[in-house]
């Protein structure tokens, strides 16, 4: 759903500080720079916040790309 | 939430979204406009430096945000992580190089003894106990070597999440329970001593819950706080920093009628007003009850009622309650508009009105202050008893950390300076001057007059010709620095005794020979235009030459409420410097000194 993959971009640009047209399927830990454990600290809040969801610590570990994200997301039952 | 003033209110209403969401997006979006309106006001900058065994980056903007509203701009500095001696005590360390004006350490117990909070089943009583006085060591080293000048706040401990409901834990001896509560003893008897003040986090968790604690964070980040309470934790915050910043208020106006008692005086009747021992009328007591020690750590009372001043006194005269008429200092009982009242108080007391606050149940009232007298702090209430209540609780117009015998016993100062006035109006100036048998006495600051020396380096505005805010340990690195002179005045006449009221620092000039140099000069407001200021002056020049200083040097720093001593320097004789800009003044001083005759002035040492 379109809605929700907005909702993920925008939480993801604001909190590393970058424009949402940057963010994409590939961005990750590797492509940019302010994605530390402060920023994925503040994503888990951010997220858990918008989609209704809880994340647990394993999970957390994962949070360095888009596209895990998305998937932990779905599995979740968040259509994305 | 009060934001001040000048803010407008598009500003105040993105902030309180932030709270009301505690977002991130929302939460920095609010920083982002409130650091703009800071600087264009050009708000005092403040440094604030936090030693730490956890990770707050998180909270960061949490407490910028809070912290904005004193109002002030703040940086904050961060030590590394678990390195609090390191950072505080090694002289070179980057943290100590940028010039800190508070330092905070915040720290938890199993941060800093990790084998006593996760294998204490394993420890017997005498290695638990002596895990606690390892601990206790740690903090006294901490405590006692430290020496910057920028006040030390200090967190207390909390109970780990972990641990919380383990029965077993509260019934040994030096369980961890027992031993976070016994460190915090410590600490707060620390803080009467005036070596730290508190931060008192462990309250703080205790008003919120323990579901502030996000165990998950704490895991992963070393974060224990769950940012969704990160604004609530920043107000706990600057409730400590504020007083630090910002002058406390000395008077609480009040409203009458349905504020310090339910209904209304002049509709209902003496015998149908609520106040007493049952609902509603307790609450009110209660108010009531506030409000007496309010005055008696020194805040002035006045009585702001529409009312008739006859049946206000058969009221009190009739009715059992803690507070007597004679408890305010000034009533203002008619029909005229509060504003109009309130600043006639104000003239009378010779305080400025931006020392007062005013609580009333009606919003018109409420509205009516703000509005036409803006400097006036309007305590907001919906007018329900309950809510009256907790708003004087709640607010910090009146917050300090701690109370010296000059406010105890500000109230009967105030009651004199009226008489005075009185006598005044009676005689000519030179006539009433005499007929006040004034009486000074000069001392050294010691350790004696310190904890008095350093308020009113910090509450001092008006009669201050440099409002240098140091702190203690500067203070007591300039008594032992060779050729300095610290000396205070306090007044007494026929009225009263008014204690240290005026200070005077002067330093040694390296530039010059014989130099010396005002560092501090300043005069609390009640002790003003009866001549102490010259006193305390003439008693600089003694102490100059008994320590054979030919030249004193004077530089006035002007600010918004200085203005009245901006000629304070040319009035005591001092000649302007001529090649250098309008503020600094040099006098020769070796020459008459002339104390005005009408005080009788004595040393206490030389």
């Amino acid at each position: 759903m379109e809605n929700n993959k907005e909702k993920l971009y925008n939480v993801v640009s604001e909190i590393l500080g970058v424009k949402k047209s940057d963010i994409n399927e590939k961005s990750s830990q590797d492509n940019i720079e302010n994605w530390d454990s402060l920023a994925i600290v503040n994503m888990v809040t951010e997220l858990e916040r918008a989609f209704d969801v809880q994340f647990d610590i394993l999970e957390i570990v994962e949070f360095y790309s888009i596209e895990i994200i998305r998937l932990i997301l779905i599995e979740k039952g968040v259509k994305l | 939430m009060d934001y001040p003033k000048e803010w407008p209110e598009s500003l105040k209403n993105i902030i309180d979204k932030a709270y009301k969401t505690n977002k991130f997006t929302d939460i920095r979006n609010a920083l982002k406009l409130v650091k703009g309106q800071l600087s264009a006001n050009n708000e005092k900058k403040i440094n604030i430096g936090i030693l730490r065994t956890y990770t707050i980056e998180t909270l960061i903007d949490c407490l910028q945000l809070s912290l904005s509203a004193i109002p002030c701009r703040v940086n904050i500095t961060l030590g590394g992580l678990d390195s609090i001696e390191q950072d505080l005590f090694d002289k070179e360390s980057s943290f100590l190089q940028s010039s800190l004006e508070v330092i905070v350490i915040l720290w938890r117990i199993e941060d800093l003894l990790p084998k006593l909070v996760w294998e204490v089943d394993s420890m017997s009583l005498k290695e638990r106990r002596d895990s606690y006085n390892m601990l206790i060591e740690r903090i006294k080293r901490i405590v006692e070597q430290y020496d910057e000048d920028a006040p030390l706040i200090v967190s207390t401990f909390f109970v780990p999440d972990y641990w919380k409901n383990s029965l077993n834990d509260k019934h040994r001896g030096y369980g961890i329970i027992e031993i976070v509560y016994k460190v915090n003893l410590f600490l707060y008897r620390y803080a009467t001593l005036g070596k730290i003040r508190i931060f008192d986090v462990s309250q703080w968790l205790g008003s919120v819950g323990n579901s502030a604690l996000n165990e998950k964070m704490n895991f992963f980040a070393r974060q224990p706080f769950d940012p969704a309470y990160g604004l609530s934790f920043a107000d706990s915050f600057t409730k400590v920093i504020r007083p630090l910043l910002l002058t406390q208020s000395k008077v609480l106006a009040i409203d009458l009628d349905n504020t310090l008692w339910g209904g209304v005086l002049g509709e209902d009747g003496i015998e149908n007003l609520n106040i007493g021992k049952d609902y509603p009328g307790s609450v009110y007591w209660r108010i009531q009850q506030t409000l007496i020690s309010l005055k008696n750590r020194g805040v002035l009372l006045v009585l702001l009622s529409k009312n008739n001043i006859t049946d206000v006194t058969k009221a009190f005269d009739s009715l059992i309650m803690p507070l007597k008429l004679s408890d305010f200092i000034k009533l203002k009982v008619n029909w005229e508009l509060k504003y109009k009242n309130l600043k006639e108080v104000a003239e009378e007391l010779g305080l400025g009105v931006d020392s007062f606050v005013f609580l009333d149940d009606q919003k018109f009232e409420q509205g009516e202050m703000k509005a036409l007298l803006p400097d006036v702090k309007t305590i907001s209430n919906s007018g329900d008893p309950l809510n009256i209540l907790e708003s004087i609780v709640n607010s910090y117009y009146f917050d300090s950390f701690s109370i010296e015998k000059e406010d105890l016993s500000r109230n009967k100062d105030y009651k004199n300076q009226i008489n005075r006035k009185k006598l005044e109006d009676t005689l000519d100036r030179e006539g009433f001057l005499y007929s006040l048998e004034l009486k000074a006495n000069i001392e050294s600051v010691s350790s004696v007059n310190l904890q008095r020396v350093i308020q009113m380096i910090l509450k001092t505005n008006q009669f201050n010709l440099t409002t240098r805010r140091h702190s203690s340990s500067t203070v007591n690195k300039l008594i032992s620095t060779k050729g300095s002179i610290l000396i205070t005045i306090s007044l007494r006449d026929k009225f009263g005794d008014q204690g240290v009221v005026g200070l005077c620092i002067a330093v040694k000039d390296d530039t010059c020979d014989g130099g010396l140099i005002v560092d501090t000069f300043l005069m609390s407001c009640r002790a003003l235009s009866r001549g102490a200021e010259d006193v305390l002056w003439c008693a600089l020049m003694k102490y100059s030459s008994n320590k054979g200083y030919k030249i004193l040097r004077a530089e006035y720093i002007e600010t918004n409420k200085n203005m009245q001593v901006s000629d304070f320097y040319s009035r005591m004789g001092m000649e302007l410097e001529n090649d250098k800009n309008a503020t600094q003044y040099i006098l020769d001083v070796t020459k008459e000194i002339n104390f005005p005759s009408w005080i009788d002035v004595s040393f206490a040492e030389e």
